[in-house]
């Protein structure tokens, strides 16, 4: 497999002076196409700022970042736009719906946003909508849906311009257990069926049991991986939980 | 903790999300005072002990100001309440009681206030200033601003805006009372509905203003419809229709046009089209309140400031007509200087006493030849006839005399074959005046001869003219352009001294709800744009979605009031019997330029606020 995401002795540092601090320290680490990768650490640890870096949302203090062979750190400000526009999709805790769309509309904005024909647009919502099984509700504006309903709205949104890489940060958080696992086998599906890669933030085991490969942050570090292998579900999250109690020494701080 | 402590670590600690607040009302309180300041300078008191109409325009102007910045205050508060909801009910979840909740906003609202009406005093003191030195010198006064903070202003705006914060103070103790908790707490998420727009009210709004344009636009003198009702009430029943078919016309017809363009698909998937008319319509509703008042308010201005131009623009044309030569009197001629001299004429004239329908008129009477030299020497074209009447108030409903009247002078009798309507003469001698053939001059005696000299730049011979009246006896009726216009303008110009400040008040007020309003809405929807720039949209696409909903919210209160005010300054022409297009024209051009200001700086600020938290994150 190639590497479709390749990070080199990444560093971030917020603030300045005394204020300073090292969110990230040389973190280095290589995704290839079609990798399910969690990351997962405890509160504060830097799995947004990571995330952030990676999505080219926020730039980092030194290292490079090199997607699909590009690195990211050459382009300008509306390369950056254009190529989050074509390849990256983000799908976040809050969803970040646009209270005055309804859910197609929403969910059709990055297809518009890149000037694509209103007839693929309109083909192209009802399949990702009927995918995360959301079809009977695109006329809705999204104070009248649920928060799983709003959650896989913004994975719809996230995911109808077929990005290479998807970006994930907390999506479960706001979610029931029954919306969450809804969601998470959408991903497993996708990233089966469509090979799509996704990288997915979360502090929840469970969650993170649904991937393939969990990279640990600890204190702006990485401190270890494990894989899934050919385990099942259920062993995987009890290795995960094993894990996290090892690198953070305190299971309940992180659950 | 005490109330007041609590309080007051509240304001410091938010101080921040308070600005937009604390920046509308001090912008208020600027405005006011350096309103009230204005009034009861002593400088203004040397213009309007020469004129008591600005003293009465002054006091109801600020009435009118009082009451629009109370219309400001309020609103600014209530969007500022909406915005704290939340804050209250955390308080209230956590055990505090409603009643300390409710004294602890009073407090906090009276702070935010008094801290507001001290720095704005100091602001508005500082601009009046100014505001008067140029409004001065724009009028040629020659009055020095010399500047001491006015007491009873400072009593006036003091006493106006504590009022006025403890209403507000006590809106903001009612909030508390009038919702449950739950209801604190969905304040902010509580989805608001798509509006669906009314084709009744569409209809209604459009017939409302149709009736209102009709009826200012109709010949006010032939018209039945004015008699019928009365001259008074129809002024009102104009100005209510309009209010009410406006506020029909933002909320419902806008709607109908927004719903119907989301709709074209074609169109509305490109870009950002389909967020910026989704935007508009979510906002339109809440909207057509404000955008009314704005367009009214506009309407006002622009009807006011251009009936007020006009006038001071008709003064030169005015001027000119009944004084078409520089300097002009009768008797014995002056060595007059030539410099500058454009011409002079020197042309004996006769008087007679004719009679129409037993009525007497007098009327000076020329050669047809010098008639045509003079006409020449002005530029216009002569009217032909052989007998010619010069009347400078003719009206073809209202004037006895016409073409074809028979006028009876003693044993003789003539019929006026033209009339003309401009002067070749100045003053009351040439605006009735009898042209009549070389050969029958002679028969009716030359009485006197009138002296006429025209130069370049006749606005500016204010000293000779001075000169020329000393040195002329009282029989020579002597009439001079310089010394009328200056006349004239010193009446019109202290209307515009006040109309133009009005005027720059009510713009920059229009303007700054427009921008309050606009940004406090972009900072609520900061994670939108958040979310769209993540998304992959481009500054450009950014901009434009930006720009045009920006554009919306200025331009439709802006056409409404340029429509609004041009209906009305075309029956103010008819009113006044002037041609005012130039003046009003020029006018409107001043202020939707300064008003694209606004627009311009609005929308590079939203642009700013969407920016500025990518960089954070
Ligand atoms: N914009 C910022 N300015 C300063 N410090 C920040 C900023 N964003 C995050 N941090 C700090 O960096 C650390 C990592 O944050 P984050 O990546 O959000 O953690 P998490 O793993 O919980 O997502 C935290 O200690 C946070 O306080
Ligand atoms: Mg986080």
């Amino acid at each position: 497999m190639e590497a479709l995401l390749h990070v080199q002795q990444l560093n971030k540092i917020y603030g300045q002076g005394t204020q300073q601090f090292h969110a990230l320290k040389d973190v280095s680490f290589t995704m290839a196409q079609g990798e399910f990768v969690g990351v997962m650490g405890s509160s504060g640890a830097g799995k947004s700022t990571l995330l952030n870096l990676l999505a080219t949302i926020d730039s980092p203090t030194s290292g490079d970042i090199f997607i699909d062979g590009t690195n990211i750190a050459s382009m300008n400000h509306d390369a950056l736009a254009d190529f989050r526009r074509d390849h990256l999709g983000f799908i976040f805790q809050d969803y970040n719906l646009l209270d005055s769309l309804t859910v197609r509309e929403n969910i059709l904005l990055p297809l518009a946003i890149a000037k694509k024909p209103a007839a693929v647009i309109q083909k192209k919502v009802d399949e990702i909508a009927t995918l995360f099984g959301i079809e009977t509700l695109l006329h809705k504006y999204p104070y009248e849906i649920s928060g799983g309903q709003k959650q896989r709205t913004a994975a719809s949104r996230a995911l109808v311009t077929e990005p290479k890489l998807i970006f994930a940060d907390e999506p479960t958080g706001a979610l029931d257990s029954k919306s969450a696992t809804d969601l998470l086998q959408s991903f497993v599906r996708l990233n089966e069926e469509k090979s799509s890669t996704i990288m997915m933030v979360t502090h929840d085991a469970y969650a993170a049991s649904f991937c393939r490969r969990i990279v640990f942050i600890q204190d702006g570090q990485l401190a270890t991986e494990i894989f899934k292998g050919t385990k099942t579900r259920k062993q995987f999250f009890e290795v995960i939980l094993q894990t996290l109690a090892e690198v953070s020494g305190d299971l309940h701080d992180v659950i | 903790m005490t109330l007041f402590s609590l309080a007051r670590k509240n304001v410091l600690r938010n101080i921040k999300s308070y600005g937009l607040y604390i920046g509308s009302m001090i912008f208020s309180i600027v405005i006011y005072f350096t309103f009230v300041t204005l009034k009861y300078s002593d400088d203004i008191a040397v213009l309007t002990k020469t004129d008591t109409r600005i003293n009465g325009i002054m006091s109801a102007s600020s009435v009118v100001l009082l009451f629009f910045v109370a219309i400001f205050i309020f609103y600014s508060n209530s969007f500022f309440m909406k915005k704290r909801k939340k804050e209250v009910a955390l308080y209230s979840l956590l055990g505090v009681r409603k009643r300390k909740i409710g004294m602890m906003l009073f407090f906090e609202n009276l702070m935010i206030g008094l801290l507001a009406l001290m720095i704005g005093i100091v602001i508005g003191f500082l601009l009046s200033k100014g505001l008067l030195t140029v409004l001065v010198q724009l009028m040629g006064y020659d009055v020095v601003a010399n500047f001491v903070l006015s007491t009873e202003a400072v009593q006036n705006t003091v006493m106006v805006f504590i009022i006025l914060f403890i209403i507000t103070s006590l809106q903001g103790y009612r909030v508390i009372y009038q919702f449950s908790l739950i209801d604190l707490f969905h304040a902010a998420k509580k989805g608001e509905a798509m509006p669906k727009a009314s084709a009744l009210y569409a209809v209604m709004g459009v017939t409302l203003l149709a009736i209102a344009y009709y009826l200012s636009l109709t010949n006010i003198f032939t018209s039945e419809l004015w008699k019928l009702m009365g001259y008074l009430t129809v002024p009102i029943v104009v100005i209510a229709l309009t209010i009410l078919g406006t506020f029909l016309l933002f909320n419902s017809v806008t709607v109908y046009a927004l719903t119907m363009l989301k709709n074209m698909r074609n169109w509305s998937w490109k870009g950002l089209n389909v967020l910026t008319t989704a935007q508009l319509l979510y906002r339109i509703r809440a909207n057509a309140k404000s955008l009314t008042i704005i367009a009214i308010l506009s309407a006002t201005t622009i009807t006011a400031g251009g009936a007020v131009y006009s006038l001071y623009y008709m003064t030169g044309e005015n001027t000119k007509a009944t004084n078409p030569h520089t300097f002009m009197w009768i008797g014995e001629d002056i060595d007059m200087p030539s410099d500058n001299l454009r011409y002079d004429a020197h042309v004996t004239y006769g008087q007679i006493d004719v009679t129409v329908e037993q009525a007497m008129y007098r009327y000076s009477v020329i050669r047809r030849s010098d008639y045509e030299a003079l006409a020449k020497l002005q530029q216009i074209d002569a009217v032909q006839g052989e007998y010619v009447l010069i009347d400078a108030f003719y009206n073809d409903d209202f004037s006895v005399v016409k073409a074809g009247t028979t006028l009876q002078q003693n044993d003789r009798a003539f019929t006026i074959d033209a009339i003309a309507s401009q002067q070749v003469m100045n003053g009351a001698l040439g605006m009735a005046m009898l042209v009549v053939p070389d050969a029958q001059f002679t028969a009716m005696q030359a009485t006197a001869t009138a002296h006429m000299y025209s130069y370049e730049d006749e606005k500016n011979e204010k000293e000779l003219s001075a000169t020329l009246e000393q040195q002329l006896p009282e029989s020579a009726n002597f009439t001079s352009y310089p010394r009328d216009y200056a006349a004239g303008l010193a009446g019109a110009g202290s209307l515009l001294f006040v109309g133009s400040f009005l005027g720059l008040v009510f713009l920059t007020a229009t303007g700054s709800i427009i921008y309050f309003k606009v940004l406090t809405e972009a900072e609520e929807d900061r994670a939108k744009y958040e979310a769209l720039r993540k998304m992959g949209v481009r500054k450009q696409m950014m901009l434009k979605t930006i720009s045009a909903q920006v554009g919306f919210m200025f331009g439709l209160p802006l056409l409404a009031g340029l429509a609004h005010g041009a209906a009305a300054l075309s029956a103010f022409g008819q009113l006044f019997m002037m041609d005012v297009t130039k003046p009003v024209l020029v006018w409107m051009a001043i202020y939707v330029a300064v008003y694209a200001l606004y627009y311009v700086f609005t929308v590079w600020n939203f642009y700013k606020l969407t920016a500025e938290r990518g960089k954070a994150l």
